[in-house]
């Protein structure tokens, strides 16, 4: 008993292990976000936390602010505290201003300015927080969207050792020297993720053992590929067998989902369509001696792809039919 | 009499045997196919020939729970074969073993 019930907790597990597996990737792409915001969003929190705690003497928090930042925050510190001294200049003004309004005790003044000092403070924080707040993003994320606000940092980055005596860093240089790169030639590969857009695939089940691939010719059209060529990959991919009928779909034995044939025809995009080098998908294969090339349009470059090949098949049908068929 | 300019030295000798003593060369295929039903079966051809596969898929079997065979293929050589969509665990058990790197493994399929 002790056995057969261990035979059927295994057979639970993989159902649900099989279940997972079908929105694997998704799902742990998810996880990556989630996990990525969240360690985006920690330190943030931290800080606010900090913040309201150092609220009184700025000092500490300034301090703070330091050992987080390490050298980042070296030319940074001058700025917060000129920043501080204007907000304060500014913040005097504004209470003499208040207090002559309001026509109150003296005390209450005092009062007043204090919590304006506060408010002051804690504008200034703010500042410091968002400014962090960008330096998370650009450690974290380094993508195209965050370019804009990776600019000002790099702007003030470059800036920053003009008029000061200290010494460059490495990183402030190379973030330079990206930029300069990016601001020359906007359009390449290097300074952004050049996406590339593609309908799905229109995947219909036929009955209980069959797939139709409905689109599957127009999708052949759209990477400028020989429908054989992509058949030919898929099925070895699949593992299957299949034909294109009469209009113009492609029927697979076995059942698939949209998801799965998304996934080989990405891998198929990646390794037939995009360039190795460029990753420009304007390209052309041509069949030279057996082999197959990719040849780039946009950057030149041509360059062998592997060969498609089915691998070992292993006998899935029943054996009696494939000796039938034989004899 | 021998004169040792003419002796014949070969400069690629120990090239050919790998830098580390390592004895997976070539792509380790990780298939998987559909059977009737939902049912999956995952085959890993390309192993090297220098491991004892049958020791190899008698560890499988007990890790993941799963019934295999190692199939005697002649163009492939010897294959191993899994009952079930094994891709994944295979593919960390070969790492973890240390038997492939995750750069030889070549996953197939959906």
């Amino acid at each position: 008993m002790a056995e057969d019930e261990a035979i059927f907790d295994p057979t639970l597990k993989k159902k649900k292990k099989k279940k997972k597996t079908t929105f694997d990737i998704d799902a742990a792409l998810a996880e990556g976000n989630d996990g990525a915001d969240g360690s985006a969003n920690g330190p943030e929190e931290g800080e606010t936390v900090a913040a309201a705690d150092q609220d009184q003497n700025d000092d500490t928090a300034d301090i703070d602010l330091d050992f987080t930042k390490q050298k980042k925050k070296k030319k940074k510190k001058p700025f917060s505290t000129d920043d501080l001294d204007a907000a304060l200049r500014s913040a005097s003004p504004n209470v003499s201003a208040f207090g002559s309004g309001k026509d109150d005790d003296l005390k209450s003044s005092h009062q007043d300015e204090e919590t304006l000092d506060d408010e002051t403070f804690n504008l200034d924080f703010g500042k410091l927080k968002k400014k962090k707040k960008k330096k998370n993003l650009d450690e974290i994320i380094s993508e195209a969207d965050v370019k804009s606000e990776d600019k000002e940092n790099v702007d003030e980055n470059s800036i920053s050792w003009v008029g000061s005596d200290r010494d460059y860093t490495y990183e402030e240089l190379l973030n330079r020297a990206f930029e300069i790169m990016r601001d020359k030639n906007p359009d390449m590969a290097a300074g952004k993720k050049q996406k590339f857009v593609m309908r799905p695939p229109q995947v219909v089940k036929i009955g209980a053992k069959k797939t139709s691939f409905a689109n599957f010719t127009e999708i052949c059209k759209m990477l400028h590929r020989q429908p054989k060529h992509l058949l030919d990959f898929l099925l070895a991919e699949l593992g299957t067998s299949g034909s294109v009928d009469g209009n113009s779909q492609l029927i697979i034995k076995g059942r698939f989902q949209q998801k799965q044939i998304e996934n080989v025809l990405r891998r198929y995009i990646k390794e037939y369509v995009t360039c190795h080098t460029c990753r420009s998908p304007d390209t052309i294969l041509q069949k030279d001696t057996r082999l197959f090339f990719l040849q780039c349009e946009t950057c030149g470059s041509r360059c062998s792809v592997a060969s498609i090949k089915s691998g070992f098949q292993a006998v899935t049908s029943k054996r009696a039919a494939i000796r039938a068929k034989t004899a | 009499m021998s004169i040792q300019n003419l002796n014949t030295f070969d400069p690629f000798a120990d090239a050919s045997k790998g830098a580390d003593d390592d004895v997976q060369d070539g792509l380790v295929h990780i298939r998987i196919q559909q059977r009737n039903g939902r049912k999956t079966l995952t085959t890993v051809q390309g192993l090297s020939s220098e491991y004892d596969l049958k020791k190899i898929v008698r560890a499988c079997k007990k890790e993941f729970a799963c019934n295999g065979t190692v199939i005697e293929h002649p163009e492939y050589g010897e294959v191993l074969q899994l009952q079930g969509d094994q891709r994944e665990n295979i593919c960390q058990w070969l790492t973890k073993a240390g038997l492939a790197k995750p750069d030889q493994l070549k996953v197939h399929g959906f």
